[in-house]
């Protein structure tokens, strides 16, 4: 596989902030990689540097092979989706999708045509008259994504394209926008701050935080073997359960301390009496008849969807569990609780690496 | 008090508003179609009883109104067209940078607005002297326009710029633009508007003009409209109605001009302020 962007040791400096520390990130040609993390993080200035837009202050930026560092956005060959989406007020649709034909002097019977068929395509040919005023948000996100695949370029850009769209919509326009990727072949980079957008959309995500990469992988990778207590804590929902605990003198249990200790076995060794955190997934806790499980927890808050029961417990340390099953819950019950000893996640209590 | 009666009240205080701050406008024309025993008449009144229309031709011709008008025609337009050119270009970088150096910039241009004219025509007027300006007078006079309104156009056209969003130029860029190519591909056209009412405003003010060009025209044959008004009036003038006829005819086009454009000009002064 060729690689189509490669960064090798980037970093973004704005004044004394730094922004984007020490990026190492490879992607091959048509590959969809998600780039996630908090507000903040860095993500969207990784992608404006990728656009050109923001200039690196040291490393290497690869476009297809060649050295990008300094090269102006309208030389890179890239075509960009905006969070605003961005189209020009003062055109039509046809002339939002052509605009960048016409600047490379692509004649206009041409432009015309190239515009038809992809308006074809995202389903926009009744609205190619139209001014962007006149659409719906859905349309008008249709819009810039044409903008973008009007011109096969070498990497499409997505800042966080679906944050405008209401929830149904936007769970449609995942599928859309996964499926045109597919089509095109294309290579995709997405911003996102939703990590249920990076996991169903991405083949690679990358979890970014403070200017750094946490983690990279495939989405499955990251769910079950996450680095950190960071990426643990941001993958996943609803969030991992940490909590406080000792590894035991056999090395092959953990003390966990909610309400009282409770301990439960590993299926690896680990140093006794070290200190850590176990990360629990509340997905991974599931009900047992009494006397069976690991853990026997007082309920707190009972939340139903009707699909699955968010249970909250009332420990120091609280733990949520998420049931499938009817079974019947109220606030003040002691419900027992097993986890199968390959998904407990162990982290270290200074540094939060996975142990 | 209810809503309605409230909202009569305000409508009626408005209208006593309107109406003191219109009558001298009122008092103008009325004043030019007026004979001259009714000008002076006690008490006066407030409609003329045999409307004077001769009054027009004859002072259009005996001041050589036309040549009055032309020059300030030539003033307003030299104004103009020297502020948006270099204002424009001016107003975007002002809009786009945000430093400490252009806060200080930014600040520098509001401290110039404060200045009188009355001040500042002392050293414009030996400054152009020694520069030997003073033998092209319109054009000096384009120049201290354009110093002396400069400031106003650019603090109004950089709020229009920054009613532009950025990504829009992003995406240009991205779309193989270049820096240059997306400001007037893009840029202008969304900010159209603005520059155009900001001109507006630009042109009204330079046709009023009248400190610089009295102090820097000498050749009657130069000076614009503003300046001839004046040569009009001296310490025992008496003849108001031909005064007022002149006011009439140099003010009527700017007021329907403004009349024509109010909705527009309102709408570009607070564009930006809403959204």
């Amino acid at each position: 596989m060729t690689k189509q962007i490669e960064l090798s040791g980037v970093n973004k400096y704005y004044g004394a902030f730094h922004a984007l520390k020490n990026i190492e990130l490879s992607i091959e040609k048509g590959r969809f990689v998600a780039l996630v993390g908090p507000s903040g993080c860095g993500k969207s200035t990784l992608l404006r540097s990728l656009a050109g837009l923001e200039s690196i202050s040291t490393g290497d930026l690869k476009i297809a092979g060649e050295l990008m560092n300094n090269v102006p956005p309208r030389k890179r060959d890239i075509a960009m989706v905006f969070q605003s989406y961005a189209l020009y007020p003062h055109m039509t649709v046809e002339q939002n999708l052509t605009y960048s034909l016409r600047i490379r002097g692509v004649p206009k019977a041409q432009a015309r045509k190239a515009a038809e068929e992809v308006a074809a395509t995202t389903g926009l040919s009744q609205l190619l008259g139209r001014y962007p005023r006149e659409l719906s948000g859905g349309q008008r996100q249709r819009v810039a994504m044409s903008r973008a695949i009007i011109r096969d370029p070498k990497a499409f850009l997505f800042d966080e394209p679906l944050s405008n769209l209401d929830a149904a919509l936007r769970v449609h326009m995942r599928k859309e926008i996964r499926t045109l990727h597919d089509r095109l072949g294309a290579t995709s980079v997405y911003v996102t701050h939703d990590q249920i957008e990076a996991m169903t959309m991405a083949d690679h995500v990358v979890v970014m935080k403070d200017g750094v990469i946490e983690q990279q992988g495939a989405p499955l990778e990251l769910y079950d073997r996450p680095a950190n207590r960071f990426v643990a804590g941001f993958i996943g929902s609803p969030a991992m359960n940490f909590v406080p605990a000792m590894v035991g003198e056999d090395g092959r249990s953990l003390a966990v301390d909610v309400g009282e200790k409770q301990t439960i076995v590993l299926d690896r060794q680990l140093q006794p009496g070290r200190k850590v955190t176990a990360g629990l997934r509340p997905e991974h806790l599931h009900f047992v008849e009494p006397g069976q499980g690991v853990f026997r927890l007082p309920v707190g808050i009972v939340e139903s969807t009707g699909s699955a029961t968010y249970i909250t417990t009332s420990t120091a340390a609280e733990v949520t569990i998420v049931e499938t099953s009817r079974r019947p819950v109220r606030t003040g019950d002691i419900i027992d609780v097993s986890i199968r000893p390959a998904d407990v996640h162990v982290f270290d209590d200074q540094t939060g690496l996975r142990i | 008090m209810s809503d309605t009666n409230r909202n009569r009240l305000m409508l009626v205080i408005a209208l006593v508003m309107a109406a003191i701050y219109l009558f001298p406008l009122y008092w103008m024309f009325i004043t030019a179609l007026k004979s001259g025993s009714e000008m002076f008449a006690t008490p006066p009144s407030f409609w003329p009883s045999e409307p004077q229309w001769g009054t027009y031709a004859f002072v259009w011709e005996s001041r050589g109104m036309g040549r009055y008008l032309w020059n300030s025609l030539i003033i307003a337009f030299g104004s103009v067209t020297l502020i948006t050119v270099l204002g424009v270009g001016c107003a975007y970088v002002l809009a786009r940078y945000r430093n400490v150096w252009v806060d200080i910039g930014l600040f520098l241009i509001l401290m110039l607005q404060v200045l009188p004219a009355s001040l500042m025509i002392t050293p414009i007027f030996v400054g152009f002297s020694q520069l030997g300006m003073l033998n092209y007078p319109r054009l000096a006079v384009i120049i201290a326009i354009a110093a002396k309104s400069m400031p106003f156009f650019v603090v109004l056209v950089r709020a229009t710029f920054m009613a532009v969003p950025q990504e829009l130029e992003e995406a240009a860029l991205v779309d193989g633009n270049s820096r240059v190519g997306a400001f007037f591909n893009i840029v202008l056209p969304l900010a159209r508007n603005g520059i155009l009412v900001s001109a507006i405003l630009i042109f009204m003010q330079a046709f009023g003009e009248f400190v610089y060009s009295k102090s820097i025209i000498q050749a009657v044959e130069l000076q614009p409209a503003s300046v001839g008004l004046n040569s009009f009036m001296g310490p025992n003038t008496n003849e108001w109605n031909n005064i007022m006829a002149y006011a009439t005819i140099y003010v009527t086009p700017i007021l329907a001009i403004f009349v024509l454009l109010q909705r527009r000009i309102v709408s570009g002064l607070t564009s930006g302020a809403i959204k």
